[in-house]
């Protein structure tokens, strides 16, 4: 027994160390379900703006993006546990979540954006009042909904999808989450685009960044001079030329 | 998780055996009385302790949690209240089914069995609110309660089936012969006997259910676990909101819990000595 675990002991460091001196590898963990920053294609492979962005940036600082999928209800915890090493997955800077994790310099700035059937609209939060408005679990346009002060229903959905799905159904009258998710389903979706308008956009913009874990500097240094690289070689504009359109 | 079913033939058979017993013949110790420290109160004085000791000592995080959820307890109850309603007269009647002489019954009961019991409830619950809209609209309380009763029905079939066939068949001609028909033999003289058998399996599907009605949360319905992820996503204290919520459900479990097994012995009174 013992002679088992100390051979075990012995592999894993070796796989530990060998690792760690490859060191050029980091994991990435994302949420595909936020089209066009990340979703899976007919093929099953994850892409969007947010992992071609990462696979750049990682690419200019020396390392190489595997990208992972999990799911969103968790994916913070999942950085924090050390499950993986970055999360790129339309992740909005905010006060609370840089108390618990460390974050790159903003790569991308968006808005919430409400989205309605067609047919219906909303001028502000407060045409919504005593409606249903749904959102995705632990996003930011489910936490501008509530700090909004306007008494109105929201529910949360495992991921925005369903949200828009119920939004169609007519189980709910509203849809809130970032600009570029709200706009591919108001604007590029198959199915969803003939049903959908988009109501209303907030003021403030909010800007994405890559999350690392609390106490990662490193990480987050590297990463930081490869978002720079990333800017001035022009690959930025490209990718939002790519997948953000007009 | 659902092995009890097959358990619960030979659990049902067990306390027809003891009526046999003369009455002069050696009462084992009951259990549960005069015995302060067993598993349950274990549990139940261990979970209450932490969960008031995270909250007195820690009530930043702790206390904040506690007081976030009591609406989703609310909607956890309704949900298993209604389902139970609905999933034991299905039940019964699935059960009944299952050992009809008909066939186009027993096939209709065995085959909702069957398929039923092959779909995990999670698949259900997705199929009967996202997949199913496409036809017909129905509330997401609506939703949960149809998934959760027309599963746990077909699980309490097998309970119901089980604990009437643990009846000896002598009880069924014995009432046949004193002029009974098929419908009052059943009603007066099995269905009786049989209840005391299907009662304590019929209880442990309930506290399943409850414990099930977690997975209502991906409908975006707002019950205790929905709450607890809600929280959890705003501010990233998993272990701490998690823990909360696991607590909550383990209390409420061991009470339920406890409630079924008094309504067991009350049930049992033929097996006790007056």
């Amino acid at each position: 027994m013992l002679r088992r675990f100390l051979c075990a002991a012995f592999l894993l460091s070796t796989v530990l160390c060998s690792s760690a001196m490859a060191a050029e590898k980091i994991v990435v963990a994302t949420n595909p379900t936020w089209p066009p920053m990340e979703f899976l294609d007919d093929n099953k492979q994850i892409i969007g703006y947010d992992i071609d962005m990462i696979k750049a940036v990682a690419a200019e600082a020396g390392m190489e993006a595997e990208v992972i999928m999990t799911a969103w209800d968790g994916i913070f915890a999942g950085v924090a546990a050390g499950n993986y090493d970055v999360i790129a997955s339309g992740v909005t800077i905010t006060p609370e979540r840089q108390r618990a994790f460390a974050f790159t310099v903003p790569y991308y700035d968006v808005q919430q954006i409400v989205v309605v059937r067609k047919g219906d609209s909303a001028s502000g939060f407060e045409a919504l009042k005593g409606r249903v408005i749904g959102g995705q679990i632990g996003t930011t346009g489910v936490f501008v909904a509530q700090k909004s002060g306007v008494p109105m229903t929201i529910r949360e959905y495992d991921d925005v999808g369903l949200a828009m799905q119920d939004l169609l159904n007519g189980r709910i009258e509203a849809v809130i989450c970032d600009s570029p998710v709200a706009l591919y389903y108001a604007n590029q979706k198959e199915g969803f685009t003939d049903h959908l308008s988009v109501a209303f956009r907030t003021e403030a913009t909010e800007s994405f960044g890559f999350v690392v874990q609390k106490n990662r500097k490193d990480l987050v240094e590297r990463l930081n001079k490869g978002i720079e690289a990333v800017r001035a070689k022009g690959i930025e504009a490209e990718l939002i030329r790519k997948w953000m359109g007009e | 998780m659902r092995d009890n079913e097959e358990n619960s033939l030979p659990a049902g058979i067990a306390p027809e055996g003891k009526i046999e017993v003369p009455a002069g013949g050696l009462v084992l110790p009951d259990s549960e009385k005069g015995n302060l420290v067993n598993a349950w109160s274990l549990s139940l004085v261990g979970a209450v302790a932490v969960l008031t000791v995270l909250c007195t000592v820690w009530p930043d995080p702790y206390l904040d949690i506690l007081r976030f959820v009591p609406e989703g307890l609310l909607v956890t109850f309704e949900v298993t209240v209604l389902s139970i309603i609905c999933a034991i007269p299905l039940g019964l009647l699935t059960g009944l089914g299952r050992l009809s002489h008909n066939r186009v019954i027993n096939l209709i009961a065995s085959t909702y069995v069957e398929v039923i019991r092959g779909i995990p409830l999670l698949v259900q619950i997705f199929y009967i609110y996202y997949a199913l809209a496409k036809f017909l609209q129905v509330s997401g309380l609506t939703s949960a309660v149809i998934a959760i009763s027309f599963c746990y029905g077909a699980y309490m079939g097998e309970v119901f089936r089980a604990g009437i066939m643990a009846i000896p068949k002598g009880q069924t001609e014995a009432s046949r012969s004193l002029g009974f028909n098929k419908v009052q033999t059943m009603i007066f003289v099995v269905l009786p006997q049989a209840l005391r058998t299907i009662v304590p399996p019929v209880g442990n599907e309930c506290i399943a259910m409850l414990k099930d009605t977690s997975l209502v949360s991906v409908m975006a319905m707002p019950d205790l676990m929905q709450y607890g992820r809600s929280f959890a996503a705003k501010s990233y204290l998993y272990f701490e909101t998690y823990t909360i919520i696991a607590l909550i459900y383990l209390i409420i479990t061991l009470l339920l819990s406890k409630a079924v097994s008094i309504l067991e012995s009350r049930l049992n009174y033929y097996d006790k000595r007056k």
